[in-house]
């Protein structure tokens, strides 16, 4: 075993570490970011989408900032300018005149499932009962008390 | 959909709502005053409220548009006068509980639902007064209160377009013909129940018809 044979397995070994290092920084991982859009949904309070909805964002400012109509999922997709964070959304059903609804988007505090604590219809629907019944009450105290001072 | 939302009529078009709602409540209390049977109303007055609450959460898709119940025709058949505050409650309820329409269009979206009504109750009345001399009573009944009830939902869209139209100076009858064939399947089946309904209470319990 001489040294000079040696030598030169390891200066191939050497030669070969650094194409492998020079293939490696040609795998460099980028990274890029963009907000492509910003999707809204718009339904009615049955649940069935304000398909052809007429939409229009407005900035903080309420400038109009872009306008458009919902899809048949009532859908309606945006893209985002940057370095603004709160948009305006109103959308007028077209089908249904007289039909309007309007949100704030806060893209800084977007919450994931996006719909805010509503409370379920039924809770709404008992209620509404117990409004009517409440009501019903005081109309009952009211007359009898009425009748009684006659 | 006869509810309107907030931010879509003008100015006098609102203001003139609260006034005539206004002013319809005014006359149902001096109404109750005078003839001073509140209390046999209130139970009545109570369950037709929440009926005609509870209605407008069933909609039936009509293309790309859905249109919900009313029964504005059957509370003015049951209730008379007192349909007009039974249904400004029930709006009141509906807008708060539901977000069906807008605080500030309580006054209009009342008068559009409870003049109707009224008028379905008149019909009622008149019509039958004619038309028991000269059919069966059950029949007489039957064929007016679907008739209130059909025409309480037609007029109420019809004043519903109206108002819009009143702020935007859009087409009247575009809207207005739009509005009634959405609700002509409501139209029909509301005439159906107020008809079957008239009749029924005709049989079990007549003094409860028409407040």
């Amino acid at each position: 075993m001489n040294c000079k044979k040696m030598v030169g397995i390891f200066a191939i070994f050497v030669v070969l570490s650094c194409l492998c290092t020079s293939v490696a920084s040609a795998h460099r991982l980028h990274i890029e970011s963009t907000l492509s859009e910003l999707e809204i949904e718009a339904y009615f309070g049955s649940g069935a989408p304000v398909q052809d909805g007429d939409v229009k964002v407005y900035d903080k400012s309420g400038n109009l900032y872009i306008e458009g109509t919902t899809d048949e999922e009532g859908k309606f997709r945006f893209p985002p300018k940057i370095g603004m964070d709160e948009y305006e959304v109103v959308v007028n059903a077209t089908h249904m005149p007289g039909h309007k609804g309007e949100t704030t988007i806060n893209l800084s505090q977007v919450s994931a499932d996006g719909a805010g604590t509503e409370l379920p219809l039924y809770s709404n629907i008992i209620a509404g009962f117990g409004y009517l019944i409440g009501i019903a009450g005081f109309a009952m105290a009211y007359v009898y008390w009425k009748r009684n001072k006659k | 959909m006869v509810h309107i939302s907030d931010g879509i009529l003008s100015l006098p078009v609102l203001a003139a709502g609260w006034a005539i709602t206004f002013a319809l409540l005014a006359v149902a209390i001096w109404w109750s005053n005078k003839k001073g049977n509140l209390e046999e109303e209130i139970p009545k007055l109570s369950v037709m409220t929440a009926a005609f609450f509870v209605a407008s959460l069933v909609h039936i898709p009509v293309g790309p548009t859905s249109a919900h119940f009313i029964l504005n025709g059957l509370v003015g058949v049951i209730l008379g006068i007192f349909a007009f505050p039974a249904i400004f409650i029930g709006v009141v309820l509906q807008t708060v509980l539901f977000q069906h329409g807008g605080i500030t269009t309580i006054g209009v979206n009342t008068a559009n639902i409870g003049i109707p009504a009224l008028i379905a109750y008149c019909i009622f009345k008149w019509g039958n007064k004619v038309g028991m001399t000269v059919m069966r009573k059950e029949l007489s009944v039957w064929i007016f209160g679907a008739l209130a009830g059909g025409v309480a939902v037609f007029l109420a869209v019809i004043f519903t377009a109206f108002s819009l139209v009143l702020s935007n100076e859009e087409a009247f009858f575009a809207i207005a013909i739009a509005f009634t064939v959405a609700h002509i399947p409501i139209i029909i089946i509301e005439a159906i129940i107020t008809g079957s309904i008239a009749v029924f209470l005709l049989k079990v319990k007549p003094e409860i018809i028409g407040g």
